[in-house]
This record gives structure tokens, C-alpha cells and sequence, in this order.
């Protein structure tokens, strides 16, 4: 018996969802069937918080026309694929792309080595031979924008200031005092990981925290 | 004419209400200030007598101010900025400030309330307690709550800053600090609670050039923000509705001093001002204390203010300086005209509802000079204000040439500036701030400018230039450290009290703690400062000691006899300010885990509640309806809760063949098996079902609660034993459904691509198969008694499968029943709860499982010792099924009693069950009475229900059901 069962099968008779799409729609997203997935692809730019801060500037992300952009935003990427890899040591060594601590970027996916014998792959559609699909036991938000930081550090206690956690970052902690992983993707771009199953209590929490500082969820065609 | 140091903007003028009457103010104001300007004296009543109280200190310390802004209480008038709009309210005094019913207790309880009087006076009658404290919780507190839910509430946020350096105190020796730590590349954030940063320089204006090159230098400052503590390096800072929680890996304390009050007759009148604070409220906000002023002081630091003062339009109409001769400033303030008396002190204020005279005499006695005045400016000494170093592990000694108790030892990672650090002078608490933030860079080790953001990496080609830096640090190091230590000015020791007799002499003025009471508590045997802190409660009010700390050591010392060092300081506990409990509390959000269907739930009307971490259906309105569907047709149940592991390599088998008592290296891929977990004591700590995939391979289910624990359990093991495994948790990956009942096999046949007959698929056997299109794990197993399939599905598609389960169920009366329901089915069945019906004491064999014991199994096993010394005995008690004669559900924790009344048993789970139309239970029975139709007494709640014993599930006892 093979442990097919645990990777998601998404396709147009098994449309597949993530934890937080009730509460995505709620904020007024877009949705669109994309590779089996039901993915919030846009937000209405009212779905906007209630205290703006209009005067910062976001650089990095690509806005549509006519559409000021949030300090920080925040976007559901739990459809990316999520694999784990377990080996020994010294196995994992002769890796290329796994350094303790790191998030290193190879081809279109995040190699994550968690511990010595432990590495998550985020993202990518290759196989990775022994690795098991584990894309919905964690659960993840992309947030972007200069305030991403500041938003983080309302519900998060780990060091991101940039000396401390440079581009590439891999930081495993309590996030909204739940098990969860930092990935600092870009200068102000941060993806959280999170158990599945605390999807709704998390997106609730980041929210809360990036609407106080203008911010507002954004689909995944601004990320 | 503007001040120098003021902070007023006139053109913008604000309005606000005090009391519900409307009071202008300037831009810049604060509450207190704006109403001083407008005539304002009395500002609050006292805690325990209710004495008025007018503005003291203007630095948010003393609690005399204390009002209420917007319904929250426990603001300082003479700090909180005055907004446009906000309705400001005096607290503690009915049915007005002006005129306090409660200051009866003043003018004729006096003698009657001294320390402890609570607990002197309203012991007796007993009875009538419940009324006394009715009526003193009434009277106590300063404030009082809004009345409704909504209305006390407000955003708060916590905020997590990390830095290199943290520099608390933001006067001249913590910006010098900010700016040293900062100009040597260190990430540095200071806090300030002043109106601004500049400490003693905002009054003259002197600090605004240094402020914007300590911003310039990349500082974040906190304004009007309050260090509440030091927990091991981690510093909280409240500033407005903010939680900072700043981690730091250095700690510059930069706190200064505190001035202090002078204890005498009538010290506590609305007119008697601390000197800096008069300073403070003439200079930062351009109004005026008083007109006509006495000044009672130990040292310059009053002299200074009067100067000041004087210099802003109030007559200064004596000096009382208790040095023998004063000094060069007194006789300049002689020279200038204004009398000034050496070796005087002041031993009353008197007035009506403001002060009108001030008396001062020698210490000794003799002669006394009485003046008119409406206003008396103190400065009794100085108190370092160490609380946040103590806090940090920093000790104190007291320190005869300056009558303070000075910083003696700082732990590593904390260093002291300014007048913590003994500098006096301007000079020296700059040189010693800038030390101090030099010496916090040295000891990160990275005293390197420009490495700071690690986004501009030179490689290390400026490895030189780096060391350049590091050496000109360590230069500027040595030359500070090298100058000589600074002598304390002249000062006198102020008196531990002067009037005494003359009326209440507070040493308190939050708590109303006088002279008398500290002196009583002493004649009653409270003799150290610790314990009559906690007798008389001075120190424990609002001030958190600031005000009254140093006077009680005083006065301690005074009554004892002993020395001020001899007496020592009470222990500094945080908050070092007082805080609404509201900004600690932080968002109000709970953590929840939810169910990959739980929006499903939440659209079919599912009664959610708490089941551990997640949040659970349990019932969609009628549990004994759906207990019953699952025995009439099918029922679904979301089980996703349940824990979840992968366990897989070569060893997999034996290794979970170490951590069950039963086997599992002999299961056939494809089956199941049901596994408890013991602990090493022989006890029952989880259990569930285990099913071997390959034969690498096992998934293994826990308890929903056990989840993680199990995980952990079986990962330490895992550390120590080296077995060729590896574990994945795949709780919440994993979506999972329990299909059961009689309907169950025609409705899984219409959605899986499975021959689902009960040959081809029996019970405890696991398949992988396509629900609804797509792959799951499909167990054949049931906890409640029917024909199950508890589906295992990948949690992006739970809601997929549900929803294709429920359509094909409909015509076959396919209902959601939730976890009520299935407490009751499974009681049926006496399969037990862990945690419900077992104990921290509970093994298989008292639980009615020695069969799961396998003490014949060649390997070691994970609490096998036990359970083969428990398999040699008896246990006391065993775990039973019970049913009820008259049909009464007893509550579960009621106890089984024996023939006198002694309790011999409990119940743990009792239900009524629709199929079955009686009350069933299970119980820890006296292993003697555990016998087919023994019959039981409960006693529940007064109730006495007689039961009858049984040991064989109720519903399906030969599982003949469940196998079909």
C-alpha cells in the first residue's frame, strides 16, 4: 500500500480548499478553480481595514491600476505543495539545496531544512524521491508589503529584524502561539506556516493585526 | 512670552470635559495642566480618608491626580495629554470632588482607622461580615468600571521588538546612551515617560538638539512610554495602547532619581507641590503653581526649582533649607532678597481646601516663623529609582555621603547611567550615559558600525575599518572610565517627620499610610520595612513606592533605631508602574483548531464547544435523534480530530511493538489493530487503532487530546532507542469521517471505488480506495457499535468528501450526528474514554483489558514491568458497566458507596440511551463487586440511585453487528 492517500489530489470533480477560504470569501475574494484548487485570486480593494496608512508606499508589489496598495497584505498560499523529507544526517548533508536555518530558493521551491534529519520543499511540481506529500498539514499566508514585519511582530515573538533574519530566513517558532515556521521570501515578503487546522484561527489574527495598520488581504495574483 | 521648554501650542485650542463641564485647553496641554490653568485645585480624594488632593509631582509618580478619561480609569491628570472631546471624571468622592461624603472617615474616624482596622473592626459579629464586606468593596477602589461589557473595552496590542540595546529613561544620560550604543551600530530603542524625552533638560528646553540626533542616529523611541519590568532581559513597555515587548540583549537603565516629599503636618493639602513638579508645570505649560510660595528643602535641587520659579513670577516668600548653612545658590536667592533659613524645615501647611500658611521651625524646636502662602514646594531628597535594575538582579547599599541607597552590583547585560550611575553634574551624567551605552556595544561584541541590517554585506573587505571602530570605542572607554568619581553635593538628611502632633502626617499618600500608623505597626510588632509594607500597605499603592518608600525607611529607621541601610528597601516588583490590566491582556483571540469541515457544521446548526484545542460539533440539535439514526440508518461524524501519525522504516514494527503492551510486528499489511498506550508506570495514558500500510509502514491514531503528547512520547523514545524510523504527524493533514450504521456499506458503495461487502472488506481492515474521486485511507472500524468506515482524506478535500457522503446518504436517512451522540453510542458499547473513564491511575487490567497485555512478547516494552507485577495481582477497583433501576442519569463524578455510606467508587460516564431506553454508565467499582448483577448505590448529589452491574457492553455485546 503506498501512502498516495495523503497527497491532494485536486481536479475539476475534487475541487480541494483551504482552511481559510470561508473566511476569504467573507472579506469579499475572487475565487477561481486553478490547478484543482479553489484559490482566492483578488479582493476588492474596500475589503480594507479600518484604519488606513495611505502614505506608505509598497514597492514590491505589482498593483493594479487605480488601486492603492496596502501597507502590508496578506494572501492564502496553502495551495502551494508542501513536501517532507526525512533521512539521516548525513544524507540530507549531501543535499544541495538544505543548510540548517535556511530557506534556499532552488527552481520555483523553498528548500527548508527544519533539523539535521528534517527538510520541508514548499512549492515546485517535480517529485522528490522518499519525500511525503504533507501540502495540507500546513496551512500558510504570504504577507507582503512594508508594514509585513511590523504586522508579524504584533502575534509573533521571533527576531525577523533583517540583520537577524536576512532574505532566505528559515525561523520555526510560536506564531500566534501556535507550532509555526517564518520563511522571509523577500526584502518585505514573509510566508507563515501553520497547522491546518489553525487556518481560521490564524488568518483571524493576522488580520486583526494588519487591518490596525492599514492593511488588507490580497489574492494571489498581487503576490 | 513662550518658555523655553514649553509645550504649548497656542494656536490650536482644544476643548474637552472635566466632570461634564467643559474646560479649555491649548494643544500640548496635559489634563492637569489645562485644569490648574483653569482654576483647578483639588484634583482627587485620598483613598482612605478622603482628603483632597491638588497636583504634586507632574511626573505621573504620586497618586493624587488620578482620574478617569473615557470611562478608564486610573489616569494621571498631570500627564495624560488633553484631546479634543474626552470626558475626564474624578474618581473616589461623592457626590463631588468638592464636597466627599466619605470624608467623614477623615474628620471623625481617624482614630478609629488605623492599620489593619479591617480586620480589627469587622470580625466581629461573624455574621455579619457578608454585609461589611459589601460595604467596604463599595467604598474601596479608585474608579469604578463602566457599567457594561462594551463600554470597558478598548484596543490594546502587543507589539514584540527585539533590539541590541535597550535604554530605559530618556533625561540626558539614557539619550547620551541611545546615542553611543546607536553611533557604534547598535540596533537601540529607549523609552521615555516623560511628556518628551530630555528627563531635568525638557524645563529648560536644552535637550531638542540631542533628541534629533539620537533620532538621526536611527533610535526608536518610545515616547510617553513605561518600563513595567524586567522578566529575565525581557522588558514590557506600555505606551498608550500598546504592549511593547522589548528583548534586548543589553540594558542601559537610565532612570534617574525621584524627588522626594518631606513628611509633615498637613503635607498632603492641595497646594504642596514637590518642587520639580511646580518647576515642571510653570516651564512645560506656562502656569503658574502659585503666587506666593514657601520652599522646604535638603539640598539645591530645591533651590534650583525656587530660582526657576521665582525667575516665572512667583514670589518666593521664605526658604527653609535644613543644611546648617546654605549653599551658594541660598545666598544668592538671600542676596536677591528672598529670606532664607538655614537649619529649618517645615513642620506644618494649613489652609482650608488649598494651603494659606506655612510654618517652619529648627528640628529641635525653638522658634517658628509662619508665612501666608498658596503654595509650599518640597524637596526632601532624592531616591534613585533602581526598581527596574533591582528587578533585573542588581543589589543596593545605602550610602551615608549621599543618603540614598546607591546601585552597588549590576548583573551582566545591565548597566546604569545618569544618577543611577551617582553622576551629579550635566557633564558627568552625559560622560557617564555615553559610558554606559559604549560599555552595552562592547558587550554585544559587534562594536562595528555599518554591519547593522545585513543587507549591504561588505564581505568583510572593511574588516579594517571595523577595527578602527572597535579601537576608538575602547579609547573613548578608557577615558571615560578614568575620571574621578564625582562627590554628592552638599545636602542634609531630611527628618523621618516634623509636626508630629500637629495633625496626620503622611508617609503614604496613596494609601493614606501616616507617620502614626507606621509607628503603631511597629509598637505591634511589624518591626521590618517588609512587613509592615504589608500591614500598613504603604508602598503598595498607586505610586508602587516612588513617593513613599523612602519615607517609610525613615521613619522605620526613626522608630527602631536603626540605620537606614539596617532597615533597607522593600523588594521591587514589577509593574514598576501601575497598569490597566487590559493592556496586558494583549488581543483578546483564542487560539482553535477547526476541522477541515467545520464550515459545514456551522451551516447544518451544529451546537459547537471546546474538546481540547479544537472546536467540535456536539450535537445538531438532537444528540438522542442522532444517537439513534446511527442505529436505524447511518450516521456521519467528523472525527478529524482524531491524532494522526505516519510511522514508517524498517524497524517501524518493533519499534511500535516497544511502545504497546500488545503487538503489532505481526499485524498483516492492510489490518488494524486497537493499541493502548501505557506509560512506563504500567499506566493508561492514550489509545487507538494502528494499521500497517506495508510492511514499513503504519498509521497510527491517537486520542484527539493525545495527539501531540503521543507524537512527543514516541519521538523521545525514538531519540534514545536509534531506531531506523521516521514519524510524521499528520493530525491535521488529514480530514476524517466515521460512516456507521446499518446504511453505511450501500451508501460507501455508492461513493468508493471499493467492493465494500463484508467479505472483501471486514472489519479491521484498512484500504486505500477513492471516496468521491479521490484517495483515502479507509479504516473498517467502529467505536460506536455499528458497521464503520472512518475515512481518512487529505484535509483540502474534507469538505469534498463530506459533502458527497451526505448526497448519497439522503435517501438512505444518512444523518451528522456530533460528539453527544457518540458518547452515547460508545457507552454502549463500553469502549472507554481515556481521560474520562480512566485515571492517572488506571491500567488495562483494572480496566477490563488484560487481554491487551501481551507480557509474552520477546521485546521490552514500555511499561512492562509494571503491568507484569500488576497481572500478579488483584487491583482494588475495576472498571464496570452499570444501568440504573429507575432510569435516573447519575452525574458523572457521583460516587459508588458501600453498605455504611463509604465511598468505595465513582462514576465516570453515564448516559440514557434511545435504543436501548435505559440510563447506562460506566464506574470504578470495588473489584469485588465487578460481577454480572451485583447491585451498586450511587450517591449523587443527595440522590441515593440503586444500579446493577454489568460487564458486558450493553448494545451488541458479541459484536456480531459490528463484524457484518
Amino acid at each position: 500500500m503506498s501512502l498516495d492517500f495523503l497527497a491532494v489530489h485536486a481536479g475539476p470533480d475534487a475541487i480541494a480548499r483551504s482552511p481559510m477560504e470561508g473566511l476569504a470569501r467573507a472579506a469579499g475574494a475572487r475565487f477561481e478553480v486553478r490547478d484543482g484548487w479553489n484559490v482566492a485570486v483578488a479582493f476588492p480593494s474596500t475589503a480594507v481595514a479600518s484604519v488606513a496608512v495611505a502614505s506608505v508606499a509598497v514597492a514590491s508589489v505589482p498593483q493594479a491600476p487605480g488601486t492603492p496598495a496596502p501597507p502590508v497584505g496578506w494572501a492564502d498560499t496553502s495551495h502551494e505543495r508542501t513536501l517532507e523529507l526525512q533521512a539521516p544526517a548525513d544524507e540530507l548533508d549531501a543535499v544541495e539545496h538544505l543548510r540548517l536555518g535556511e530557506a534556499v530558493r532552488a527552481g520555483d521551491a523553498w528548500w527548508c531544512r527544519l533539523t539535521r534529519t528534517r527538510a520541508l520543499i514548499l512549492g515546485g511540481v517535480m517529485p522528490v524521491a522518499g519525500a511525503l506529500d504533507v501540502t495540507s498539514t500546513y496551512a500558510s499566508l504570504t504577507l507582503l508589503g512594508p508594514m509585513a514585519r511590523e504586522t508579524i511582530a504584533r502575534f509573533c515573538a521571533l527576531d525577523l529584524r533583517p540583520r537577524m533574519a536576512p532574505v532566505g530566513a528559515l525561523r520555526p517558532g510560536s506564531v500566534a502561539r501556535q507550532p509555526g515556521i517564518v520563511i522571509r521570501e523577500a526584502e518585505d515578503r514573509y510566508r507563515l506556516l501553520f497547522g491546518w487546522a489553525t487556518g481560521e484561527y490564524v488568518w483571524s489574527v493576522v488580520a486583526d493585526a494588519a487591518e490596525h495598520l492599514g492593511g488588507r488581504p490580497v489574492g494571489i495574483d498581487q503576490l | 512670552m513662550t518658555q523655553p521648554g514649553e509645550r504649548l501650542d497656542r494656536g490650536r485650542v482644544i476643548t474637552f470635559t472635566f466632570d461634564g463641564k467643559p474646560v479649555e485647553a491649548y494643544a500640548g496641554d496635559t489634563i492637569g495642566s489645562a485644569l490648574f490653568a483653569a482654576g483647578r485645585r483639588t484634583f482627587s480624594r485620598s483613598f482612605k480618608y478622603h482628603r483632597p488632593r491638588g497636583l504634586m509631582c507632574v511626573s505621573g509618580s504620586c497618586p493624587n491626580c488620578i482620574c478617569s478619561v473615557n470611562g478608564a480609569s486610573g489616569a494621571r491628570a498631570c500627564t495624560e495629554p488633553a484631546r479634543e472631546g474626552i470626558d475626564v471624571r474624578h474618581v473616589n468622592a461623592l457626590p463631588s470632588l468638592e464636597h466627599d461624603a466619605m470624608r467623614a472617615t477623615d474628620l471623625v474616624g481617624g482614630p478609629f482607622t488605623p492599620p489593619g482596622f479591617y480586620y480589627k473592626t469587622f470580625i466581629r459579629p461573624r455574621r455579619m461580615w457578608p454585609l461589611y464586606e459589601k460595604v467596604l468593596r463599595h467604598a474601596a477602589g479608585l474608579g469604578k468600571l463602566p457599567a457594561t461589557q462594551p463600554e470597558r473595552e478598548w484596543r490594546t496590542e502587543y507589539r514584540r521588538r527585539h533590539a541590541d540595546v535597550l535604554v530605559v529613561g530618556g533625561g540626558l544620560a539614557g539619550l547620551h546612551a541611545a546615542l553611543a550604543a546607536a553611533g557604534a551600530g547598535a540596533d537601540t530603542v529607549l523609552v521615555d515617560e516623560g511628556p518628551a524625552p530630555g528627563g531635568q533638560q525638557l524645563v529648560t528646553g536644552g535637550s531638542r538638539e540631542l533628541v534629533g540626533a539620537v533620532r538621526a542616529a536611527g533610535v526608536e523611541i518610545l515616547e510617553r512610554g513605561s518600563a513595567l519590568g524586567y522578566f529575565d532581559g525581557l522588558v514590557p513597555v506600555w505606551q498608550s495602547d500598546t504592549l511593547h515587548q522589548v528583548r534586548a540583549a543589553q540594558h542601559v537603565f537610565a532612570t534617574g532619581t525621584i524627588e522626594q516629599p518631606l513628611v509633615f503636618a498637613g503635607n498632603d493639602l492641595p497646594g504642596v507641590m514637590l518642587a520639580s513638579g511646580a518647576r515642571r508645570l510653570a516651564a512645560l505649560y506656562a502656569v503658574s503653581p502659585g503666587r506666593r510660595a514657601v520652599l522646604a528643602t535638603t539640598s539645591d535641587r530645591g533651590l534650583q526649582a525656587a530660582v526657576a520659579l521665582r525667575d516665572a513670577g512667583t514670589e518666593i516668600v521664605a526658604v527653609a533649607d535644613l543644611r546648617p548653612e546654605t549653599s551658594a545658590l541660598g545666598r544668592s536667592l538671600r542676596a536677591a532678597g528672598v529670606p532664607v533659613f538655614a537649619g529649618r524645615t517645615i513642620v506644618e501647611a494649613s489652609g482650608g481646601s488649598v494651603v494659606g500658611r506655612a510654618t517652619i521651625a529648627a528640628l529641635g524646636g525653638g522658634a517658628e516663623l509662619s508665612f501666608h502662602c498658596d503654595l509650599v514646594l518640597v524637596s526632601g531628597g532624592a531616591l534613585p529609582a533602581t526598581s527596574l535594575a533591582l528587578q533585573a538582579g542588581a543589589q543596593t547599599v545605602y550610602d551615608r555621603a549621599s543618603g540614598q541607597f546607591e546601585l552597588s552590583e549590576l548583573p551582566a547585560g545591565v548597566h546604569a547611567a545618569g544618577e543611577l550611575a551617582r553622576a551629579r553634574c550635566d557633564e558627568a551624567i552625559a560622560a557617564s550615559g555615553e559610558l554606559a551605552g559604549l560599555r552595552a556595544v562592547a558587550a554585544l561584541g559587534r562594536d562595528d558600525r555599518g554591519r547593522d541590517d545585513g543587507r549591504h554585506d561588505d564581505g568583510g573587505r572593511n574588516d579594517g575599518r571595523h577595527e578602527a571602530a572597535r579601537d576608538v570605542v575602547r579609547a573613548r572607554i578608557d577615558e571615560l572610565e578614568a575620571r574621578s568619581p564625582e562627590a554628592p553635593g552638599e545636602l542634609a538628611l531630611a527628618p523621618a517627620v516634623s509636626g508630629a502632633g500637629r495633625g496626620k502626617c503622611f508617609a503614604c499618600l496613596c494609601e493614606d499610610v501616616t507617620a502614626k500608623d507606621v509607628s503603631q505597626s511597629i509598637d505591634e510588632g511589624y518591626d521590618s520595612i517588609e512587613l509592615s509594607k504589608r500591614y500598613t500597605t504603604v508602598t503598595m499603592g498607586p505610586c508602587q513606592g516612588r513617593m513613599c518608600q523612602l519615607p517609610a525607611v525613615r521613619l522605620m529607621a526613626a522608630e527602631t533605631g536603626l540605620s537606614l541601610g539596617s532597615v533597607g528597601t522593600t523588594t521591587a516588583r514589577p509593574p514598576w508602574v501601575s497598569v490597566p490590566m487590559g493592556i496586558l491582556g494583549g488581543r483578546p483571540t483564542q487560539p482553535a483548531r477547526r476541522s477541515a469541515i467545520h464550515d459545514r457544521h456551522r451551516e447544518l446548526g451544529a451546537v459547537v464547544r471546546w474538546a481540547g484545542d479544537w472546536r467540535r460539533p456536539y450535537h445538531y440539535g438532537d444528540p438522542q435523534a442522532e444517537a439513534l439514526a446511527v442505529h436505524e440508518a447511518a450516521g456521519l461524524i467528523d472525527v478529524s480530530t482524531l491524532g494522526k501519525l505516519i510511522v514508517r522504516g524498517p524497524d517501524a514494527g518493533d519499534f511500535l511493538d516497544r511502545m504497546y503492551p500488545n503487538r503489532f510486528s505481526n499485524l498483516r499489511p492492510g489490518r488494524i489493530r486497537y493499541g493502548v498506550i501505557s506509560s512506563d508506570a504500567g499506566r493508561i495514558v492514550d489509545d487507538g487503532t494502528i494499521c500497517r500500510l506495508d510492511d514499513e509502514t503504519f498509521y497510527v491514531t491517537t486520542t484527539s487530546g493525545g495527539a501531540g503528547a503521543v507524537e512527543e512520547w514516541f519521538s523521545w523514545w525514538l531519540a534514545g532507542w536509534g531506531h531506523r524510523v521516521r514519524l510524521t504527524d499528520v493530525t491535521q493533514g488529514m480530514a476524517a469521517v466515521n460512516l456507521a450504521g446499518p446504511r453505511a456499506r450501500v451508501i460507501m458503495s455508492e461513493v468508493c471505488d471499493l467492493d465494500c461487502s463484508a467479505p472483501a472488506f471486514a472489519y479491521l481492515d484498512g484500504r486505500q480506495g477513492r471516496v468521491a474521486g479521490v484517495p483515502c485511507l479507509i479504516l473498517r472500524i467502529g467505536f460506536v457499535g455499528e458497521v464503520g468506515y472512518e475515512i481518512h482524506v487529505p484535509a483540502a478535500h474534507g469538505v469534498h468528501v463530506w459533502d458527497a457522503l451526505m448526497a448519497a446518504g439522503e435517501r438512505h436517512g444518512l444523518r451528522p450526528f456530533g460528539l453527544e451522540p457518540q458518547r452515547i453510542l460508545r457507552l454502549q458499547k463500553l469502549h472507554i474514554l481515556v481521560g474520562q473513564d480512566t485515571d492517572s491511575e488506571s491500567t488495562p487490567f483494572a480496566a477490563a483489558m488484560p487481554w491487551i497485555v501481551k507480557l509474552d512478547k520477546e521485546q521490552d516494552f514500555i511499561g512492562k514491568w509494571a503491568l507484569r507485577h500488576y497481572a500478579q495481582r488483584t487491583p482494588a477497583t475495576s472498571l464496570v458497566g452499570f444501568t440504573t433501576a429507575d432510569g435516573d442519569v447519575p452525574t458523572e463524578g457521583a460516587v459508588i458507596v458501600d453498605e455504611t455510606g463509604t465511598p468505595a467508587g465513582q462514576v465516570t460516564s453515564s448516559r440514557h440511551s434511545p435504543v436501548l431506553r435505559r440510563t447506562i454508565g460506566m464506574a470504578w467499582v470495588p473489584t469485588a463487586l465487578a460481577q454480572d448483577g451485583v447491585a451498586i448505590t450511587i450517591s449523587d448529589e443527595g440522590r441515593r440511585l440503586q444500579a446493577e452491574i454489568q460487564t458486558r457492553p450493553f448494545f451488541d455485546p458479541d459484536g456480531e453487528v459490528l463484524r457484518s
